[in-house]
């Protein structure tokens, strides 16, 4: 009974140094609903990030710009640059749609990775990127869905499933599938991306707590600004396929 | 994965603590009449039995839990999903009109004005070229000017010189004429002297020669 009881208490004060808190959230009720709100309120923060920080760069546009709008001008640049290759010279009306996705993962998978959440306690849960939360993702990925097909309809009108039996109609069902797999996909790989980043570095740094972490947080920096790009990029890709012209 | 994932998590266990003490002590007093009625062994093998529960309750505690938090895990689907769509819908609009039209615009009609102006530059550099070729057309007519000049000087000088030499050479030619003329008559009277000399040359010859007689 002592040994049992003693073991347990070791593992208490480990878990205070240096707790993996894998699938624990901090709850909110509405109505006979749960919420995340761990996610909730690291995603205000990205969005108060966002917001402000492009309405203090964009205040006064000169003609020779400053550094800020300057970086703000590549970004919009470098946007405009990815939809129009990817969606065609129709690309005008989806840049907000595009860059949003791009800013808002890539703010937050950086956010999770550099700013200190974990000074804040929650009563449950901890904080960190929104987005290795399978619910973000989930959402993100099936708004691209949303937008796909939105753009194909109102391109096409009806005339937009015959893409479904396009090459030949021996791969309808892989058509259809892939309906399916394109956000399957999507959401399956920024959350793995971002939470198994969150996991490594947490377990090395619970392991040798100092200098050795860095190059995997760096790593992690690396790997979740690609997959913000990547995410955009395949969020304006099948845009742009739904939308393809008569060949 | 989650399941197991929530059955090793100490947070489990934390929670389950203070559960845990009531059974913990109700142990301990089970265990402490036994530890002083009986024998040694008796007594360990009281405490395994008595153990194995407590192992059981101690792995049946995560169960409550997971109950009470129903089902957490990785894959936990909920109200978050919709309302993060709906924060990311208003963030694109709210991004849109803050950022993307507004300083889209600013640069689109910067690159135009730019454009415009160099334009602009492309054709003075054409008011330039005529320019150019207007002074390389005057430089030409002057230079044709100057050479035209030069040449008309040029045969009026020559035909000057001409002239003056004919003159000189006929004025020379004259004088030679004069002088070969002299030289002429001289010559005349020379011959002419000379002939006198020689008739009385020869006479006096003749004399000297021939015998006195």
């Amino acid at each position: 009974m002592d040994v049992i009881s003693s073991s347990i208490k070791t593992y208490n004060i480990w878990f205070e140094i240096s707790g993996v808190e894998v699938g624990q959230h901090l709850y909110w009720q509405i109505g006979g609903l749960q919420i995340h709100a761990q996610v909730l309120i690291t995603s205000w923060v990205v969005i108060a990030i966002l917001l402000v920080s492009v309405i203090i760069a964009v205040r006064n546009p000169q003609t020779i710009p400053t550094d800020g709008q300057n970086l703000f001008e590549y970004i919009l640049e470098f946007i405009r640059d990815l939809s129009k290759t990817q969606i065609g010279d129709e690309y005008g009306p989806w840049i907000p749609f595009i860059g949003t996705m791009f800013l808002f993962i890539f703010v937050s998978n950086w956010s999770g990775a550099l700013l200190p959440w974990k000074i804040i306690e929650l009563p449950h849960g901890e904080l960190a990127a929104p987005t290795n939360d399978i619910n973000t993702t989930v959402a993100l990925a099936l708004l691209t869905s949303v937008a796909y097909f939105y753009a194909g309809l109102s391109k096409k009108g009806l005339s937009y499933f015959e893409i479904y039996i396009k090459p030949t109609p021996i791969l309808l069902p892989i058509n259809i599938l892939e309906d399916f797999t394109k956000p399957l996909s999507l959401s399956f790989r920024l959350f793995g991306n971002i939470l198994a980043d969150e996991l490594v570095v947490v377990v090395l740094v619970s392991l040798v707590p100092l200098v050795i972490p860095i190059p995997v947080m760096l790593l992690g920096l690396f790997t979740s600004g690609i997959q913000a790009l990547i995410f955009a990029t395949l969020a304006a890709a099948y845009i742009g396929e739904s939308m393809e012209g008569h060949h | 994965m989650a399941s197991t994932v929530m059955a090793t998590k100490p947070i489990a266990l934390a929670k389950a603590s203070p559960s845990l003490s009531p059974r913990k002590i109700s142990i301990r007093a089970q265990a402490k009449p036994s530890s002083t009625s009986i024998p040694n062994l008796k007594r360990l093998t009281s405490k395994l039995l008595f153990s194995v529960p407590s192992i059981a309750m101690l792995a049946a505690t995560p169960l409550p839990a997971l109950a009470e938090m129903e089902k957490a895990g990785l894959f936990d689907f909920n109200l978050t999903l919709p309302i993060i769509a709906i924060e990311f819908l208003l963030l694109m609009v709210a991004l849109d009109k803050l950022y993307f039209s507004p300083l889209g615009a600013f640069m689109d009609a910067r690159d135009a004005k730019i454009r415009a102006e160099l334009s602009e530059v492309k054709d003075t550099s054409a008011e330039v070229k005529e320019l150019e070729e207007k002074a390389v057309a005057v430089m030409r007519a002057a230079r044709a000017e100057i050479a035209a000049a030069l040449s008309k000087m040029k045969k009026e000088m020559t035909a000057e010189l001409e002239v003056k030499l004919a003159e000189e050479q006929a004025r020379i030619e004259l004088e030679l004429a004069a002088a070969l003329n002299n030289l002429e008559k001289e010559k005349e009277e020379a011959l002419r002297v000379l002939d006198a000399q020689i008739d009385a040359l020869s006479e006096e010859i003749v004399r000297k020669v021939l015998p006195t007689t």
